[in-house]
């Protein structure tokens, strides 16, 4: 390596040629491949005929109507020939375009008087004859972008995040007086306690991208999403402290960070799942998340325990680690974007499991006996058991 | 099945402009479109009886004229729904007809185009009529894919049933047997598999008349089916003549004064049964088109293969439904109406 002088600026420019060929030749190929056209594909038989199935991304009620959102998952184009509603034939009418090139969405507007919580199959049949269906299990009217919708998705996810987070938080006076060790065994909970958000992100975002077009979807869609924010993380961690390891406030923070991205996956999950008419949003289900939640707020706690920390700070904390439940509520309930939702779970996943690293550093050089000690261990345990347990309420 | 799957490919492609043209613009719900759609005259319109002006409606079993949903113009299924007119009876007379198989795309619904199997480009295919005791000689030429027959329903010779002269494709065979007895026969292709070589299309109404001829009439011919376009097993569309909602979109006009005979046969596949439902008046049924066996109804039933001569004098004048009274069915297209007028 040193004999190569590559230093010289022809040989830095013979270098980056160099590095052009196989582009160039690449586009040649693909040129002549192109141009072969389906003469290659005889050589070995015939080629199936294209599934011709759409993609049924949602079906919307409101008034006398029936909205359907289609997609063109495959490669060749995919026209709406006829519309079914229940085995019916119907009116409607198509907002955009009828022939959807590859991955295109259109939405058909039918003029029904559906039945409202009856089970309703909607048909969508291509030019070719196709027929895909989606079965709805009960119609049930879609909730419009309102003040008071917004409002009550603003509520629902202060109440299943910010409120408990704020409620666990307000465990810091009694962490005050706790001794060493059991302020590593809270922390070793609270590593138990993302490390559990962590993996339940990352199926989530994995069953997600599974029910996505093949050429959506994927393995590594998922990993996209958790390398940028893992090493998001890292990166601000890293900028925080100024290379040394988090403690104190900014290990709370990054925590409270972690635990805000997962709640924004939550708080989409149920949005989207209210709007859907899949999700009975009752009180007990909300009941449900605050308790699951409230030991959010205790992880969050755990780092500042001996640092000093005004109320707007521990606020703030609170709302980093809550609000984006809110925020989540309201794109899940308005939006209809399948790949975001893989996305996000996949980030909530990257950043949990980063501040995992952060914190079991932390516990590895404050806790009595470090990392292997039987306290650090059974916080870990009962971290994930804990979250186990009281997700129970919320399955 | 090679060439079906790249015919299937071509067609998307050549399919996708003509279908996007008019879909968006036809369902737009004219309120005052007229329920007789092209072939409408103004003089005609004062006939018809407020109750049944349906005016500006969306419900899709009432679709009429421009709200209906079918393929073509107003004289498109004209081959088929007026069959040729019967002939006195005439000793040693010979009636030759020509059925070519073919293998075609039939576009069954606006957009929606079947890769079919069809007796001289449609399904049902041409209607046969010959009085009883002619000699029929029909030849089938065989320009399809796939093997095929012409079997018909009646008194013939085995050798001629289209149950073992199985026609090869590029080949031809001439069916030669006296027509009897009277009645509303039908015909279909007995290749295996069965259920594919009759659904695809291979199948029509053959009549013989009887040698007293029937009283004078506007005689209609109405031949059920279904389309299972999406090969399930279950039929995606359901028609009379093979357009679904075709005779929603271009009601039958008859006239109140006239006897009105329709040869209705069933030739749907899949389905147990299938039915004729008449609104707003009764007519009178002969099952197979024999005997004195007449039925008083609004209603009557067919297996596949089933068929029957219905025979109506309209009480009274304006828009009268007609549907397979399967609702499934008569919402699947299987629906239309007589415009009865003075």
């Amino acid at each position: 390596m040193e004999a190569g002088s590559a230093t010289t600026p022809r040989g830095r420019l013979s270098w980056r040629l160099w590095a052009v060929v196989p582009v160039l030749l690449l586009a040649l190929v693909v040129g002549a491949v192109v141009t072969a056209g389906s003469s290659l594909v005889d050589l070995v038989g015939s080629n199936p005929p294209p599934a011709d199935r759409f993609d049924i991304r949602r079906v919307e009620f409101s008034a006398g109507e029936i909205r359907i959102l289609v997609r063109n998952p495959q490669r060749d184009d995919l026209t709406i020939a006829n519309v079914n509603v229940d085995d019916a034939i119907v009116p409607y009418t198509v907002d955009g375009r009828t022939t959807l090139g590859r991955l295109r969405s259109a939405t058909i507007l039918v003029p029904f008087q559906w039945v409202e919580n009856d089970p309703i199959t909607v048909g969508v049949t291509s030019s070719t004859g196709i027929q895909t269906v989606k079965e709805v299990p009960a119609a049930v009217e879609t909730p419009e972008p309102s003040v008071q919708g917004f409002f009550g998705y603003a509520l629902i996810g202060l109440l299943v995040g910010v409120l408990p987070i704020a409620l666990g938080l307000l465990w810091l006076p009694a962490l005050r007086q706790a001794g060493p060790v059991w302020l590593a065994t809270f922390m070793a909970f609270t590593a138990g306690l993302l490390t559990f958000l962590g993996v339940e992100a990352l199926t989530e975002s994995f069953e997600l991208q599974a029910a996505l077009p093949s050429s959506l979807g994927g393995a590594g869609l998922v990993l996209l999403g958790v390398a940028l924010s893992f090493l998001g993380m890292t990166a601000l961690a890293g900028r925080l402290t100024g290379g040394s390891e988090a403690t104190g406030v900014t290990l709370a923070l990054l925590i409270a960070i972690g635990i805000g991205l997962h709640n924004l996956g939550e708080g989409l999950a149920i949005g989207a799942s209210f709007a859907l008419g899949e999700l009975q949003l009752g009180a007990f289900l909300i009941v449900g998340f605050m308790i699951h939640n409230v030991t959010e707020g205790l992880g969050i706690a755990t780092p500042v325990a001996k640092t000093r920390i005004g109320v707007l700070a521990l606020g703030g904390l609170a709302v980093i680690a809550g609000a984006p439940a809110i925020l989540g509520a309201w794109i899940g309930g308005y939006l209809s974007n399948d790949v975001l939702g893989a996305l996000f779970f996949a980030i909530a996943a990257g950043a949990a499991l980063q501040v995992v690293v952060e914190v079991s550093r932390y516990v590895a050089r404050t806790a009595p006996g470090g990392l292997r000690s039987g306290h650090a261990i059974a916080g870990f345990i009962v971290g994930i058991a804990t979250m186990y347990v009281t997700g129970v309420l919320v399955a | 099945m090679t060439k079906t799957r790249l015919t299937r490919g071509k067609l998307l492609a050549a399919a996708a402009p003509l279908a996007a043209a008019p879909l968006v613009g036809k369902f737009a719900l004219e309120a005052e479109a007229s329920p007789t759609g092209a072939h409408d005259h103004a003089g005609h319109a004062q006939h018809r009886s407020p109750q049944n002006h349906i005016e500006g409606s969306i419900g899709h079993a009432a679709m009429v004229g421009p709200e209906a949903p079918a393929v073509g113009g107003p004289t498109d299924l004209d081959m088929l729904l007026y069959p040729p007119p019967a002939l006195p009876y005439s000793p040693g007379r010979v009636r030759e007809y020509n059925l070519t198989a073919t293998d075609v795309e039939l576009e069954v619904a606006p957009g929606v185009f079947f890769p079919a199997w069809v007796y001289n480009g449609t399904a049902p295919g041409p209607v046969i009529r010959a009085t009883e005791g002619d000699l029929l000689r029909v030849r089938l030429v065989n320009a399809g894919t796939h093997p095929h027959t012409i079997h018909f329903h009646g008194i013939h010779p085995t050798n001629m049933d289209g149950v073992f002269q199985i026609v090869e494709p590029g080949g031809h065979f001439t069916y030669e047997f006296e027509a009897r007895p009277a009645g509303m026969q039908l015909y279909h292709c007995h290749s295996t598999p069965l259920k594919k070589h009759i659904h695809k299309g291979l199948h029509g109404a053959f009549i013989i008349d009887p040698k007293k001829p029937r009283p004078p009439a506007t005689e209609l011919v109405m031949v059920m089916n279904g389309f299972d376009t999406d090969g399930d097993g279950e039929n995606n569309f359901y028609t009379v003549n093979g357009r679904s909602f075709y005779y929603a979109r271009y009601p039958i006009r008859v006239k109140r004064s006239e006897l009105v005979r329709i040869y209705l046969a069933n030739l749907t596949e899949f389905d147990l049964i299938n039915s004729f439902h008449l609104h707003a008046d009764f007519f009178r049924y002969q099952p197979t088109g024999t005997g004195d066996n007449w039925e008083y109804t609004d209603t009557v039933m067919q297996c596949q293969g089933q068929r029957g001569v219905i025979e109506i004098q309209f009480t009274g004048t304006g828009l009268h439904m007609f549907h397979a009274h399967q609702s499934e069915f008569a919402e699947l297209g299987w629906m239309g109406f007589f415009d009865v007028v003075e």
